[in-house]
């Protein structure tokens, strides 16, 4: 269930880069400009729906966000 | 150079003079202009109906009166709530920018745009505060994402430009509508009446920027801005979408609301009435190379 549901934060990421087939778990995001600042706020939506959680935006912490290890390590480990 | 395209501009700098004279006799003191009941009702629209994110669409069929009244409450809320992030950041990009090379001459209509907008985002969090107890947070992003150095003042500009549009439509609306309360439609007439100067000098300004970065400017590197520009009107208007605000007035699923929005029909329309006039200046002036917002 958790590889399903963190692969829909995969997915999103897919979808706004056609030019790519995948994305590494350990790939930074941030840094391959994957993810950037207007696409930002995207991602954290996606992790919520995905992760059915709610993010604090006071407590966001960019190092959560880096990698899709990361994302998983942050806010599906619980699930 | 961007000062000498400025400074050998007269019509720029007539404007420039007419604008700076129209602050200092229009100036008012903000902090007694408004009135402010304790309480607002509930049981009413806070915003325009029509503004609001679910209207025309299945989903609004599905929701309540109440449950419309309190969406329109939260995303009032949370429009004034993204005035303020925005005037904060465009506080910042003109405080850099005010008395240093290349903007000596609009630097004393910096000092208006300066005072008036810091008026403005006062009086846009103080009605969060007072009635909706809160301002939206912003998802903190990385640095600004500018794709080249010498595009900066640009992008910074043109960014400012499409903000203060954005909210100007909802102002112009908002001001005139009998449906709401006097309140509400007060901060939304002042705020037209600055940003109407405001958005004046930001035309000129981006123009002026724009002509100086397309003199030298690659057609790949011109390709960019077109992309960033576009992606940021985006970006700007998914804003207008917050999953927190749906939340707030008791929507059981906000991030399946939300997509369903996004990707449902009536959006687009209303994305284009919202930059009508915005996508017809950027195209006029080159920025952008057409009006279609899809992002690439």
């Amino acid at each position: 269930m958790i590889s399903t549901r963190i692969d829909e934060v995969r997915a999103w990421i897919l979808s706004r880069h056609p030019e790519r087939e995948s994305v590494a778990s350990d790939e930074n995001l941030i840094e391959s400009r994957l993810v950037d600042s207007l696409s930002f706020v995207e991602l954290v939506y996606t992790i919520e729906a995905a992760a059915d959680v709610e993010i604090d935006f006071d407590a966001i912490d960019i190092q959560d966000f880096q990698t899709i290890s990361a994302i998983e390590k942050a806010f599906f480990a619980r699930a | 150079m961007v000062s000498s395209l400025i400074d050998s501009n007269d019509r720029f700098l007539g404007i420039l003079d007419r604008l700076s004279e129209k602050s200092v006799n229009d100036y008012y003191n903000p902090y007694r202009v408004f009135e402010w009941p304790d309480t607002l009702p509930d049981s009413m629209w806070w915003m325009s109906p029509e503004l609001t994110t679910t209207h025309g669409t299945a989903a609004a069929e599905r929701l309540t009166q109440e449950q419309l009244y309190a969406l329109s409450k939260y995303e009032s809320i949370n429009f004034y709530s993204l005035n303020v992030h925005g005037i904060r950041e465009l506080l910042i990009e003109v405080t850099k920018r005010i008395h240093t090379s290349g903007f000596e001459t609009p630097s004393e209509f910096f000092h208006h745009f300066i005072g008036e907008e810091n008026e403005h985002m006062w009086f846009f969090a103080e009605f969060c505060l007072r009635y909706g107890k809160k301002l939206y947070r912003q998802v903190p992003g990385d640095s600004v994402s500018i794709p080249q150095s010498k595009v900066e003042s640009l992008l910074v500009f043109t960014r400012i430009l499409i903000f203060e549009e954005l909210v100007d439509f909802f102002n112009a609306k908002m001001a005139a509508d009998e449906r709401l309360h006097e309140t509400i439609r007060n901060i939304n007439r002042i705020h037209h009446q600055d940003e109407s100067r405001h958005i004046a000098f930001g035309r000129e300004l981006v123009e002026i920027l724009f002509a100086d970065v397309r003199s030298t400017a690659t057609p790949e590197e011109l390709r960019q801005i077109d992309v960033y520009v576009k992606r940021y009107m985006i970006y700007s208007f998914e804003s207008l979408f917050n999953p927190k605000v749906y939340r707030d007035a008791g929507v059981e699923n906000p991030q399946q609301l939300r997509k369903e929005l996004l990707t449902g029909p009536v959006r687009p329309e209303f994305e284009r009435q919202v930059f009508r006039k915005t996508l017809r200046y950027l195209e006029k002036t080159g920025i952008i190379g057409d009006q279609e917002l899809v992002l690439r």
